[in-house]
């Protein structure tokens, strides 16, 4: 009984995040999706007053940020804060020493 | 300065002109005129008085530019001062290990009213240091600071929810020690904080009281991210105390992942593999496996969890929004031992309970005990609106359960289905309500409402 409704439970849930992977992913332009190159979504704008993303370290941010939590405006913190803060993320998130290195100089010139 | 030496040459070339005249005349004859004389005087004093002039005003610029170049002005020489003020504050901010550290957290209060229980609110601070003692070597604790009623007594609770020291050891892989938020899947490491959360509450598996699987650990651990090629992967793999089974009471057969001193000399061993295809997808297994026998046990028993998530994440144009999709389901598999019933005898049907014909002995339970749970959440938010107050505005739906083992004392299977409306005052401030109903296999659903209202900082 135990086993069958795992089995059921976990083939819906595979099917709806199929599903929904599927046809979210679709949404993107074919151009998007063809050149990878550096967006210009607002998903740096969740934070208020950020500018959008148009360059690697912004590019950075916006993707290993928004992965777990909402994207703070670069101005909350001063630069030698975010040198803190982003060192210990740098730790949590994985993020190697290049995209730690990126990401901080974006947070700098934002700032 | 030229014009002094012209102004002395025509001078000394008058003078000589008038001696060298002079001397080519017989002795006794005038050959200058007293008019001519003192016409010639007056010159020569009209050309010393001019030249004069002119060396004195050299001079003056010669002073004035000799000040310039080693002389600063007051106004400057205050602000070098200044300047150099600044630097030796700088200077002291940034001595590593005295001042370099930052206190960020999070705080809420929630409203709970779930149906068949008083209507409550509770209100949790946690604050987070984060210290950089050297460009390699990190410390971070978060303490969480909570309210709880205990025997008709309102108390402060306060618990260490992690504490740990990181080393940087080159671009790949950082070593690490302490109490840890465990990398087994991605809710408790990643999620959990209410800022972060997007419901009020932790899926059913997740949670600290009754989940299924260890939210944070005390023990060590490496871990780190590298490229491959265009994707990217990242690990985390750590030793710990780990968890103890429960041979006693109503959560006979469950973990402990609460056990801070060891139970045997046999360390946990866990740790999660990420594969992130393109940057919007993560896909993540993780394991633990442990020794679980508790001191004076007399069997053995061993504990395999594992773990699989799915994130997804990204900002449809077609939909004009953030969305955000998460999937993580969980195996616990605890070798099957013979726990001793207590008195009243709670093995439910497919249990088996073994009575010992034999005068003396207790009677024993036995179950299969497998356990599995896990989650489905779907977040949308309408991020590219043109209306403000629906760029602030979230919606959320979960589908969680917990499969636990017919047979093991007070354990139903669950379901439960979660609706939810956020509103974002800011990136980090959010006021979360939202709607349950929870099924339980043999017991009676009931429904609940929560709200939140949380602050990260």
């Amino acid at each position: 009984m135990t086993m069958r409704l795992n089995i059921r439970n976990s083939m819906q849930s595979l099917f709806l995040i199929g599903i929904s992977s599927l046809a979210l992913h679709g949404c993107k332009t074919e151009q998007q999706i063809a050149d990878r190159e550096p967006d210009t979504t607002s998903i740096a704008q969740v934070g208020e007053g950020v500018s959008p993303i148009t360059t690697g370290g912004a590019k950075l941010w916006a993707e290993n940020c928004i992965r777990c939590h909402n994207i703070r405006n670069p101005a909350s913190l001063s630069d030698r804060q975010w040198e803190i803060v982003l060192h210990h993320m740098r730790v949590r998130a994985n993020l190697t020493a290049d995209e730690h290195q990126s990401i901080l100089e974006f947070l700098k010139a934002a700032n | 300065m030229n014009t002094t030496h012209t102004y002395i040459a025509l001078i000394s070339l008058a003078l000589c002109s008038g001696t060298v005249l002079g001397q080519g005349q017989p002795p006794g004859e005038a050959t200058v005129s007293r008019a001519e004389h003192q016409a010639l005087k007056k010159d020569f004093e009209a050309l010393w008085a001019e030249m004069k002039a002119v060396r004195e005003a050299q001079a003056d610029a010669e002073r004035a530019l000799l000040q310039d170049a080693s002389g600063p002005t007051w106004p400057e020489l205050e602000r070098i001062r200044l300047t150099q003020d600044m630097i030796e504050q700088i200077l002291l901010e940034t001595k590593y290990g005295e001042s370099n550290f930052h206190v960020t957290g999070f705080a809420f209060t929630r409203f709970t009213n779930q149906e068949g229980e008083d209507s409550s609110f509770t209100a949790v601070v946690a604050p987070i240091i984060l210290w950089e003692l050297s460009d390699r070597l990190l410390f971070e604790a978060e303490l969480e600071f909570g309210l709880e009623t205990e025997d008709g007594e309102g108390k402060t609770e306060v618990e260490l929810e992690y504490a740990h020291a990181s080393y940087i050891l080159n671009d790949y892989v950082t070593l690490g020690a302490g109490k840890f938020l465990t990398p087994f899947g991605i809710f408790g490491e990643r999620l959990h904080p209410s800022w972060i959360n997007k419901l009020p509450d932790a899926p059913m598996a997740f949670g600290h009281h009754g989940g299924l699987v260890p939210m944070s650990s005390l023990g060590a651990y490496v871990r780190g991210g590298f490229p491959i090629a265009d994707a990217k992967a990242n690990y985390a793999f750590y030793l710990s105390n780990g968890p103890s089974l429960n041979i006693e009471g109503h959560g006979v057969g469950t973990l402990n992942f609460e056990n801070f001193d060891d139970i045997n000399n046999n360390k946990a061993f866990g740790g999660r593999i990420g594969f992130l295809p393109i940057p919007e997808v993560e896909l993540g297994y993780s394991f633990q496996f442990s020794n679980v026998t508790p001191s004076g046990f007399d069997q053995q028993a061993d504990a395999l969890l594992q773990s699989i998530d799915i994130s997804y994440v990204t900002e449809s144009d077609l939909l004009g929004g953030l969305i955000d999709v998460r999937f993580e389901l969980v195996f616990s598999d605890v070798d099957d031992v013979a726990f001793a019933a207590e008195e009243e005898g709670h093995a439910e049907e497919g249990g088996h309970m073994e009575e010992e014909e034999e005068e003396g002995l207790e009677e024993l339970l036995t179950f299969n005990n497998e356990r599995s749970g896990g989650y489905f959440q779907l977040a949308y938010r309408p991020t590219k609106s043109d209306l403000e107050f629906l760029r602030k505005m979230e919606f959320v739906g979960r589908y969680g359960w917990l499969d636990l083992p017919s047979g093991a004392p007070e354990a139903f299977d669950q379901n439960r289905w979660t609706l939810g409306v956020n509103y974002w005052l800011d990136p980090s401030t959010v006021f979360k309500l939202a709607y349950e109903h929870t099924e339980i296999d043999g017991g009676d659903d009931f429904d609940a409402i929560k709200a939140m209202f949380s602050i990260g900082f």
